[in-house]
């Protein structure tokens, strides 16, 4: 079994350019108009004038648990045991949409025909391009860069082999996901200018900054 | 994800797209329950006609045949219902050669429906065709007259063959006994949603399928009692039965409701407080009112008149609206029963992306 390929992500330097959405559809020669396998969301906090928002690029996390794989019916989506990375066979999918209820981030799309697809880390190209394909292989062996990385101008979404990427990230940001946060799916960095929150945690005056911490 | 958001959090809110479902999906949740509950009407009616010994024209048997009938219109309209909702219907179709994750509930549900639909295909042409039937009256009957008037000898040859291969007793014991376990297994519609855990609108394992069982059993058994009841005005013991079974199970479904309302209105999770909001407010807080009101009357016609049929206490002028009253509380629970589903899935809501500051 290989090692289990993974996204990073760090808030603090994605600038909500839409550069990796629109990256992904070019690569993978998708129509303008349909449903992207990476989002840019924006998630807000507190009330006008108090308000703040915090650009969130997000697309299949190659989940080590994989909701979708165990619903799905037909068993079309398979997660690899070579590089961890899940794929969609679209010769066996029913569009039955049950992944897309399970899915904890939205990742499945449908297009026209109804079948399912979403992002394979540039495994392949196209929907259900991902299927059957060898080993990940990272750039510097020949493999293709996840196009999401490869156009982000900011460098916030990082792709490779756990160990790797986990060397990348920050002590915050490795330690919770260690401890389970976001399901120990995906690497992101805490936004660092949050400084009373960040105050109330490294004093101890905030007793739910361990819950966090730990996930 | 309580603790994550009393901290300072960046959240965004994500509604499941309602393309990923369409109307189809709530009315196949509920037919293949719908099929379940009248498969065990008419199954149980079978047994008590046994225990009369009399195969003769009776209640028991314009029951079953009216059970056996709805299981199998519900059961096909519940295929019908996920076929149309399905990208490729072909591989659906084939689902021995297709459906191959026997951990998804979608798989395992497929084989409860069909499986069930057969059994019930089998017991309503047991309970249609032959001699004791041919010999029979009934408004259930309206098969026989219907293949009758196409002509060929069809109804002759079907009375025939259905006498050649009618099992004993004992086979038709257990044709209904594992019919019933098939109908019971319905129960699967509910876990086919109690495992998406990111949705706390569903994500009860035990509530939901059990509240999608007696709800929909509930309606199975009270759509036969209706159609039985159109053409058979008497409200015995027997009826009185199924009027009560009816009530109980309403009243329990009720309870099953309340307790989900309060764990909906009582949670700190952000989605299951964005659920709330929508139940409550704007055209889905009147789809609560008529899941209630529907089992609330089903619940009250069926215990009261029920009641009063089984022990013999229901005077004649009370019967004469006796009978319009359990049809009228019954289709209330029909519809209301069907609107439960449609709000679970209209009110659903998945817990949002969270980031934290630090």
């Amino acid at each position: 079994m290989g090692e289990q390929w993974m996204f990073y992500f760090d808030p603090n330097r994605c600038i909500g350019c839409d550069a990796c959405s629109i990256a992904c559809k070019q690569r993978h020669d998708r129509d303008a108009t349909a449903d992207d396998w990476r989002t840019v969301s924006h998630l807000k906090r507190g009330e006008y004038p108090d308000f703040e928002d915090v650009p969130i690029s997000m697309s299949c996390m190659h989940c080590h648990d994989a909701p979708c794989e165990e619903v799905c019916p037909p068993d079309a989506i398979l997660k690899r045991d070579e590089d961890g990375i899940v794929t969609v066979d679209r010769d066996r999918c029913i569009g039955c949409h049950y992944c897309a209820w399970a899915c904890p981030y939205g990742a499945p799309t449908y297009g026209d025909d109804g079948l399912m697809s979403k992002c394979n880390m540039c495994l392949g190209e196209g929907p259900g391009g991902g299927h059957g394909q060898p080993p990940k292989q990272k750039a510097e062996d020949g493999g293709a860069k996840p196009s999401c990385v490869d156009n982000c101008v900011g460098e916030a979404i990082k792709a490779g082999p756990q160990s790797e990427v986990m060397d990348e990230a920050s002590e915050a940001a490795a330690r919770r996901f260690e401890n389970g946060a976001y399901g120990s799916r995906v690497i992101v960095e805490p936004i660092a200018e949050d400084a009373e929150a960040a105050e109330a945690i490294r004093s101890g005056e905030d007793d739910r900054a361990d819950a966090w911490l730990n996930g | 994800m309580i603790e994550l958001l009393d901290l300072p959090a960046f959240v965004e809110f994500r509604w499941l797209p309602a393309d990923y479902w369409d109307l189809s999906i709530p009315v196949y949740l509920y037919l293949a329950v719908v099929a379940g509950g009248a498969y065990l009407t008419g199954a149980s009616a079978c047994f008590l006609r046994s225990l009369r010994d009399s195969g003769a024209c009776c209640l028991e048997s314009e029951i079953a045949r009216w059970g056996f009938l709805v299981a199998v219109l519900s059961a096909a309209g519940a295929g019908l219902a996920v076929l149309s909702h399905l990208a490729v219907v072909y591989r659906a179709i084939l689902f021995p050669i297709y459906l191959t994750n026997f951990g998804s509930w979608i798989t395992i549900g497929t084989w409860i429906l069909v499986i069930l639909s057969v059994l019930a295909v089998v017991c309503l042409v047991l309970q249609l065709f032959g001699e004791g039937p041919a010999n029979d009256e009934g408004a259930s009957l309206f098969p026989r007259r219907i293949l009758a008037w196409v002509g060929f000898g069809l109804l002759e040859r079907l009375d025939r063959l259905v006498d050649r291969v009618r099992p004993p007793m004992a086979g038709f014991a257990a044709l209904h006994v594992v019919g019933s376990l098939f109908a019971l297994a319905t129960i699967y519609t509910g876990f086919e949603l109690a495992i998406v855990d990111t949705v706390p609108l569903w994500n009860e394992p035990v509530l939901v399928p059990l509240l999608f069982l007696t709800s929909g059993v509930a309606a199975g058994i009270g759509l036969t009692l209706g159609l039985t009841m159109l053409f058979e005005r008497e409200i015995g013991p027997v009826f009185g039965g199924y009027a009560l079974a009816v009530g109980v199970l309403s009243g329990v479904s009720l309870l099953l409701v309340g307790y989900g309302w309060s764990a909906l209105a009582t949670s700190d999770s952000p989605a299951a407080a964005a659920s709330y909001v929508q139940l409550t407010d704007g055209l889905l807080y009147v789809g609560v009112w008529v899941v209630v009101v529907g089992f609330l009357a089903a619940l009250v016609a069926g215990l009261v008149l029920g009641a009063a049929a089984v022990t013999g206490r229901l005077s004649p002028s009370i019967e004469r609206l006796g009978g319009p009253a359990l049809i009228g509380s019954f289709g209330l629970l029909f519809v209301g029963s069907l609107v439960l589903r449609l709000l679970f899935l209209l009110a659903a809501e998945q817990d949002p992306v969270v980031v934290v500051g630090l």
